[in-house]
């Protein structure tokens, strides 16, 4: 054990904003941290001629992120707060609905899709790691990553360009199904999104 | 990291993942992680110990965890003993001769000259990796034999580390089972020993395996 100290003191950050990322939440995503890092430290032997520690590290997070994922859908409600400064950055508070509004139904996409591509897209585009990197992670090829990423923005602008995400003048949503409702107080946080 | 700041998807996917944990939020996971890795690294905080009432350096105390031997003193009391004990291993020791009996049989047997080589397990979980190399080098000097701190710096790799080698050495919480005794300034002179007694016991222990006259 005498290097995994320096492994955790290299990539914790690293994984604990990637897993921030994918769960959205400091508390679920400490959690994972630990797991995470547990996971690793009893599988540290394995690991012995490992050429890539970080990937390594990456995949079990990417494992435990799913797991977390999974429980979490099955709760009704979550909470999704956003950071006052950013969220109020110069907006009117139509403006402001209407961003907190556009930011929730991305994130209700991002949440709807497929778990390797929604970790692919978080890793390239947030983690700072090019193709062959994320290939190595998520144990595919480089081509194949790149596909993922790619079909991960094509789904979210479709969701997007479906526009459910504009608010209503009236009702302040125009969301169809009755099990679905989305609140979205003026002065931007936190908003409370219902899932189905 | 947008390459599109006009893409409102984009724009809307940077708000959402750029700003990332902070700093605040990523401190305080790494030092809640520390805590659980910490804890697993000391599964059971349990410590034992025993008394050479009568050694050729005076009395010696012994201690013990699940993981084997942890703390050989000499040149303080018990009470001091124990309470050491405790600070190290946040356990509160008891005396048990059934635990920590053989060690001690040994580290006696060995200062009245009649073993040459240890045959315990070693406890150096609370020890950095880098004192751990040190203290792992320090075994492999056979008895009769010394080495100076920056032979031992060369073996570990690290040439120019022979004075961190020296704290290193310093920090060694199972002297004489950990020959940091044979470990020499460069011109022969014995330096220090921070084993209890200072440098007269370190003396005594290399002539009793023959180093000096």
């Amino acid at each position: 054990m005498l290097e995994f100290d320096a492994l955790v003191s290299a990539h914790s950050a690293a994984i604990f904003a990637y897993l921030w990322r994918m769960l959205r939440d400091s508390a679920d995503a400490e959690d994972c941290l630990q797991d995470t890092f547990l996971r690793a430290y009893r599988a540290y032997g394995r690991l012995k001629g490992h050429t890539n520690p970080r990937a390594w590290l990456y995949r079990i997070a990417t494992n435990v992120a799913r797991t977390r994922l999974k429980q979490r859908s099955r709760e009704a409600l979550r909470t999704v707060a956003l950071a006052p400064d950013l969220a109020a950055a110069g907006r009117g508070p139509a403006e402001q609905a209407s961003h907190n509004a556009l930011l929730a139904a991305v994130d209700a996409a991002v949440d709807a899709l497929p778990h390797h591509q929604r970790a692919a897209l978080i890793l390239r585009q947030y983690q700072g790691l090019d193709y062959a990197q994320v290939a190595a992670i998520l144990e595919c090829s480089p081509e194949s990553a790149r596909a993922s990423v790619y079909q991960a923005m094509k789904k979210l602008r479709a969701a997007m360009e479906a526009g459910d995400w504009m608010p209503d003048a009236g009702s302040g949503s125009k969301l169809q199904s009755p099990s679905s409702s989305l609140q979205v107080p003026l002065n931007g946080v936190p908003y409370v999104l219902s899932r189905h | 990291m947008s390459s599109h700041a006009t893409d409102p998807l984009q724009t809307a996917l940077d708000a959402l993942y750029l700003p990332g944990p902070g700093q605040a939020a990523t401190t305080r996971a790494q030092a809640r992680l520390a805590q659980v890795l910490a804890a697993q690294a000391r599964p059971a905080a349990e410590a034992w110990y025993d008394i050479l009432p009568h050694s050729a350096i005076g009395a010696v105390f012994v201690g013990v965890t699940r993981r084997g031997l942890c703390a050989v003193r000499f040149g303080l009391s018990e009470r001091q003993f124990v309470a050491a004990l405790r600070q190290e291993t946040g356990a509160l020791p008891v005396r048990s001769p059934e635990r920590a009996g053989a060690a001690a049989q040994q580290v006696g047997e060995y200062l009245a000259g009649r073993r040459t080589a240890f045959d315990v397990p070693v406890d150096l979980s609370r020890m950095t990796a880098f004192q751990q190399q040190v203290l792992l080098a320090a075994c492999q000097i056979p008895r009769g034999q010394v080495r100076t701190y920056s032979d031992l710096a060369r073996q570990i790799g690290r040439p120019k580390a022979a004075r961190a080698v020296g704290q290193a050495l310093g920090s060694n919480p199972v002297p004489i089972v950990v020959p940091c005794h044979r470990v020499l300034a460069a011109d022969g002179s014995l330096r220090g020993y921070s084993g209890g007694g200072g440098i007269v016991t370190k003396e005594r222990l290399l002539r009793l395996e023959g180093v000096r006259g």
